[in-house]
């Protein structure tokens, strides 16, 4: 058990520090819950619009199916011989 | 010398909320900080890395609940240590220009005449401050880079990271500069890490405009009045 003779005198915290300090933490976990549902919501949207500018475009295209698509076709047969040829997947395909 | 001495009256400096924090900084700051410098720095295979990077992880969780437990229970110390951190007056100036008779000290061997200090002195103040403010980016940029690297815009992560990466190396080499100092100052090492109690004499020597100004006897002892009692 400890024994000590002397101590510091109490720290009287006012009522401004108070306001100060609980303040100052407020805003910061505020501010760092606000940023971090701001980003998650900005991200959200993004994707959102995003997906309906693809899906638009979509829409607005005459062809819209890579098999119908002339220039994917030449690649195959100048190129890439045939869909799902060893060539075409390892330059097409991700794992 | 250690003025860590066992007789004469004693002082409580260090109340057990504030000893408990600072191990709470020994077991998240410290780790942290170690594992912090290998992850920039790449020293090692990916597998020893995420190991370190767990470690990292850890340490900033304790860190973090640290500091939130410190606040909400030791709100009178965080209010006390606020007022010292900013309180500067000419003695401060005085004390910085002489390094606190350190260097003369431990390189010339030569001990000179420094500006009485309170609980804290200048270069604790000057340290304090950067761990208030830095210590606060670092938690939040951390956790920021943490949660939500995948999800938010590139520019305000690789700056998070920056701010990260710089204040963690200023406070890293700092705080190793810190433990060199509080080792060196045995008395004071053990006080912060044992019982949190000083000799008079002791604290007196350190920390004279404390002991003058900002103790009190504990009610039922009959200690010497400071500075009039018999070195021990």
């Amino acid at each position: 058990m400890a024994r000590y003779d002397y101590v510091e005198k109490a720290v009287k915290v006012t009522r401004r520090e108070f306001l100060g300090i609980v303040g100052v933490a407020g805003a910061v976990l505020w501010t760092g819950a606000y940023v971090a549902t701001d980003l998650v919501q900005d991200r959200t949207k993004y994707i959102k619009m995003r997906a309906q500018g693809i899906y638009k475009d979509d829409e607005k295209a005459k062809i819209r199916q890579s098999h119908n698509n002339q220039a994917v076709t030449d690649v195959y047969k100048k190129f890439a011989h045939n869909p799902l040829s060893h060539l075409a997947e390892e330059l097409f395909h991700t794992n | 010398m250690s003025h860590h001495d066992e007789h004469g009256p004693r002082v409580l400096k260090h109340p057990l909320i504030s000893r408990l924090f600072h191990w709470g900084l020994i077991l998240g700051f410290l780790p942290a900080a170690i594992t912090g410098f290998f992850i920039w720095l790449k020293p090692f295979g990916d597998d020893l890395q995420n190991l370190l990077m767990q470690i990292h992880i850890v340490g900033a969780a304790i860190l973090t609940i640290a500091c939130i437990l410190y606040t909400i229970f030791g709100l009178d110390r965080i209010v006390a240590f606020t007022r010292r951190i900013f309180s500067w007056d000419q003695r401060d100036k005085d004390w910085l220009l002489v390094g606190g008779g350190y260097p003369q000290k431990m390189l010339l061997g030569k001990t000179i005449p420094v500006p009485p200090m309170g609980k804290m002195n200048s270069g604790q103040k000057q340290l304090g401050i950067m761990m208030f403010f830095g210590g606060i980016i670092l938690i939040v940029t951390g956790w920021a880079l943490y949660a939500f690297l995948p999800v938010a815009p590139k520019a305000v992560m690789y700056w998070f990271d920056m701010a990260h990466l710089v204040i963690g190396i200023i406070l890293g080499l700092s705080v190793f500069a810190h433990i060199f100092l509080g080792i060196y100052n045995w008395g004071e090492f053990l006080c912060m890490f044992g019982d949190g109690t000083q000799t008079i004499e002791e604290a007196e020597h350190h920390n004279p405009l404390w002991i003058a100004n900002e103790i009190e006897p504990v009610p039922g002892s009959k200690p010497s009045t400071p500075g009039q009692h018999q070195a021990g």
